[in-house]
């Protein structure tokens, strides 16, 4: 059991490593709408949201059939919003779907990030839901098809006396309620959408909800410009009298319906309950079995109530509270619930006493010390600390040339790593600091990479001091599978280096101590 | 990668998963393969109620709450119908159908459907009440004291006996409905073509 699940998502992962890469290179990280997948299913939402508007105004459910056709033969407005109103409604399904495999690939579906997924695995459900009853609204052929195989399934549960089934045999005419409950539901879902995803992100800081700027203008004027040139068109009426030979039928919302179709409908019932149980029980079966990292502690007597981890924490499981002896400021305190062990506020705290237990400021300068004792850099030595996420493992692997000349400091997250580390190798006499970043939107912990460019940037607390040559510095962004963009960064970042001459060792400073006095003096 | 030569491969992808996205929502799907017809049984039927009463017994009357002792419970249930179809002389259904709902005194649902090369077909249908049935769930426990009657007959209930021996003529991809007609008291077929002529 434990073997499979991470041979699929051992599959998953490579699959989303080998599209990232790609799409990086097509688009650019910032712009890598798998990236985004999840702020897209949002923006396109919107996109439904206001074509849906647009249709209900003309949509009667008295004719449905007929109104559909009238807005279909709006030549300028009708047809392509409602097949925009289509095409969104199969990308956010699409870009939902590509949103849940990435987070089952990362493995972020257990412990704190729990609610996230199960929410996630809902707002999906209403979803389909919602796209069922907007197909039956229609009355077209692939709507009766529709129907009668909701009313199939429907059927077998004990809950209505009467067969719903008997509802489309032409018995009695179609009554105008059935219509008006498909148009509340679809109406009335999205409501309950708009509730699951609060819930979705409501467990972390700052979620994005929107993709950038550009990538919607894109997605949307893609799909609008194929709803122009290539327009849905309605299917034949439906007839009750008559099985429809050939329905068309949207992939994205009824690609189960010729496999139900097939067999028996407690067959179909039970594929349904076990997805959804194998689903629900992602958490579970994903968690670490070996021991889970520790959440982070805070060393309540040093920290001095900056509330920069409380800003900095991208799952909000830091809080400031009262202290406990005389000092008047507040004092920060993890929530090992929702604290995720990332990091994060290990890099966020100057005075270096916050942190997941043998991560903390103080614990990674003393791992510095330890690797400085083993082997000190040369002065064309560069130092690489890199995400253990990124690609900077692979430059160790594909290219041993390098191996005499690179030295390797490995991260959870670059969002975790001190600066004063960046500073330390510096004065222990290397060329320069080369450190890889996930790309900020790939960032398994969200905010990593952002926080680490803007402390090494001196734009948020914590930063690299200034007395850090920059010129010796640098960041790149280079995902799983992008060994090459990053080799070629670092070529070119010791060429730089080389123009500026030899480096020479100044580790005669204590840097907790400057820190500690830094931090006093503030 | 030039830009030029990024920038043409990826509205060259986007395109590709636009169009992709497009070209699956409307593949076709065919729903009734070959040139079968059907036949759809469905209808409604409220047939006989039988009233069964029995007296609690003092143990009875004592574990039940002072306000809710009543010295005589009833039940009321409709009677079991048997449906039996043949279709050129075959028979393709025969089956008992019971009341709905759990106390068994909702109407019973009709509804099956029967697949049919298209053409010409004779159809029998009988729909016959058993009197002398009682529903699987409820044979137990009516008590020893049990008293059956049968309650009024409502207007609208349906005819102890339904009958149908007609021949339908079938297109290919038809449907014909067979139902009950309440103002007829009979089953009708609705749906299919005149009968072909006798020869």
């Amino acid at each position: 059991m434990n073997g499979a699940r991470r041979g699929v998502q051992g599959a998953a992962r490579r699959a989303l490593v080998w599209a990232d890469a790609g799409m990086n290179r097509l688009y650019g990280w910032r712009h890598n709408p798998i990236y985004h997948s999840g702020a897209l299913a949002t923006a396109l939402l919107l996109v439904l949201i206001v074509t849906g508007i647009y249709l209900l105004i003309f949509y009667r459910i008295g004719s449905p059939y007929a109104s559909m056709a009238r807005i279909d033969a709006q030549v300028w407005a009708g047809r392509w919003i409602r097949t925009l109103h289509r095409y969104a409604a199969d990308a956010a399904l699409l870009a939902a779907a590509v949103h849940a495999l990435r987070m089952f690939a990362q493995n972020k579906s257990w412990g704190p990030r729990v609610l996230a997924w199960v929410s996630g695995l809902f707002l999906v459900f209403f979803f389909f839901v919602c796209g069922w009853t907007g197909y039956v609204l229609v009355w077209d052929t692939q709507a009766l098809v529709l129907a009668r195989a909701g009313a199939r399934l429907l059927d077998v549960l004990p809950l209505f006396s009467e067969p719903l089934g008997r509802t489309f045999v032409g018995e009695r005419p179609l009554p105008d309620a059935f219509f008006f409950i498909n148009l509340f539901l679809h109406a009335a879902l999205p409501i309950g959408v708009g509730l699951l995803l609060w819930m979705h992100v409501a467990r972390v800081a700052r979620p994005a909800l929107l993709p950038p700027r550009a990538l919607t203008r894109g997605v949307t004027g893609l799909l609008l410009a194929a709803s122009v040139l290539w327009p849905v068109g309605l299917a034949p009426e439906a007839e009750l009298f008559r099985l429809p030979a050939v329905a068309p039928y949207d992939f994205f919302y009824a690609f189960w319906l010729p496999a139900a179709a097939a067999v028996p409908v407690g067959a179909v019932w039970a594929a349904f309950a076990a997805t959804v149980l194998g689903l629900l029980l992602v958490p579970r079966l994903t968690r670490p079995r070996a021991a889970v990292p520790a959440p982070s502690v805070v060393d309540e007597r040093a920290c001095t109530g900056c509330e920069q981890c409380y800003h900095d924490c991208p799952y909000e499981a830091i809080s400031m509270v009262p202290r406990s002896d005389q000092r008047t400021t507040l004092v920060a305190r993890v929530d090992p619930a929702l604290c995720v062990s990332c990091g994060i506020c290990a890099g966020s705290c100057a005075p270096m006493v916050v942190g997941p237990p043998g991560r903390s400021g103080r614990a990674q300068l003393e791992g510095v010390r330890a690797r400085l004792a083993e082997r000190r850099p040369g002065p064309r030595d560069v130092v690489l600390i890199g995400c253990t996420r990124a690609a900077a493992r692979e430059v160790d692997e594909a290219a041993p040339s390098l191996r005499g000349a690179v030295i390797r400091h490995p991260v959870s997250c670059v969002g975790s790593l001190h600066t004063a580390v960046i500073e330390q190798y510096l004065r222990a006499g290397a060329a320069g600091v080369l450190v890889v970043s996930c790309p900020e939107r790939d960032c398994w912990n969200r905010e990593g990479a952002k926080w680490a460019r803007q402390r090494m940037a001196g734009e948020r607390e914590a930063e690299l001091k200034e007395r850090v040559d920059r010129r010796r510095v640098h960041l790149v962004y280079a995902a799983e599978a992008e060994g090459a963009a990053l080799r070629a960064e670092l070529d070119a970042f010791r060429r730089r280096l080389a123009v500026l001459g030899l480096a020479s060792a100044a580790d005669d400073v204590d840097l907790r101590a400057l820190c500690d006095r830094a931090e006093a003096a503030g | 990668m030039s830009r030029p030569a990024r920038l043409a491969r990826g509205a060259l992808v986007a395109a590709a998963v636009t169009l992709g996205t497009a070209a699956l929502s409307r593949l076709p799907y065919d729903a009734a393969p070959g040139d079968d017809a059907l036949l759809r049984l469905s209808w409604r039927a409220r047939g006989e109620q039988v009233r069964e009463c029995r007296r609690l017994s003092a143990a009875e009357l004592e574990a039940q709450p002072v306000h809710m002792r009543r010295t005589e419970v009833c039940e009321a249930r409709s009677l079991p119908y048997h449906l039996r179809v043949r279709l050129d002389g075959r028979a393709v259904l025969d089956d008992t159908l019971y009341a709905g709902g759990a106390r068994g005194d909702r109407p019973i649902y009709v509804f099956r459907e029967v697949p049919l090369p298209a053409g010409a077909h004779r159809l029998q249908v009988e729909f016959v009440r058993r009197d002398g049935e009682q529903p699987p769930a409820r044979n137990a426990g009516v008590g020893a004291a049990a008293d059956a009657a049968a309650v009024p007959r409502h207007a609208d209930a349906t005819p102890a006996r339904l009958a149908l021996d007609t021949v339908l003529r079938l297109d290919a991809d038809q449907i014909v409905l067979l139902t009950y007609d309440a103002d007829r008291r009979a089953l009708v077929a609705r749906g299919a073509a005149a009968p072909p002529p006798a020869p």
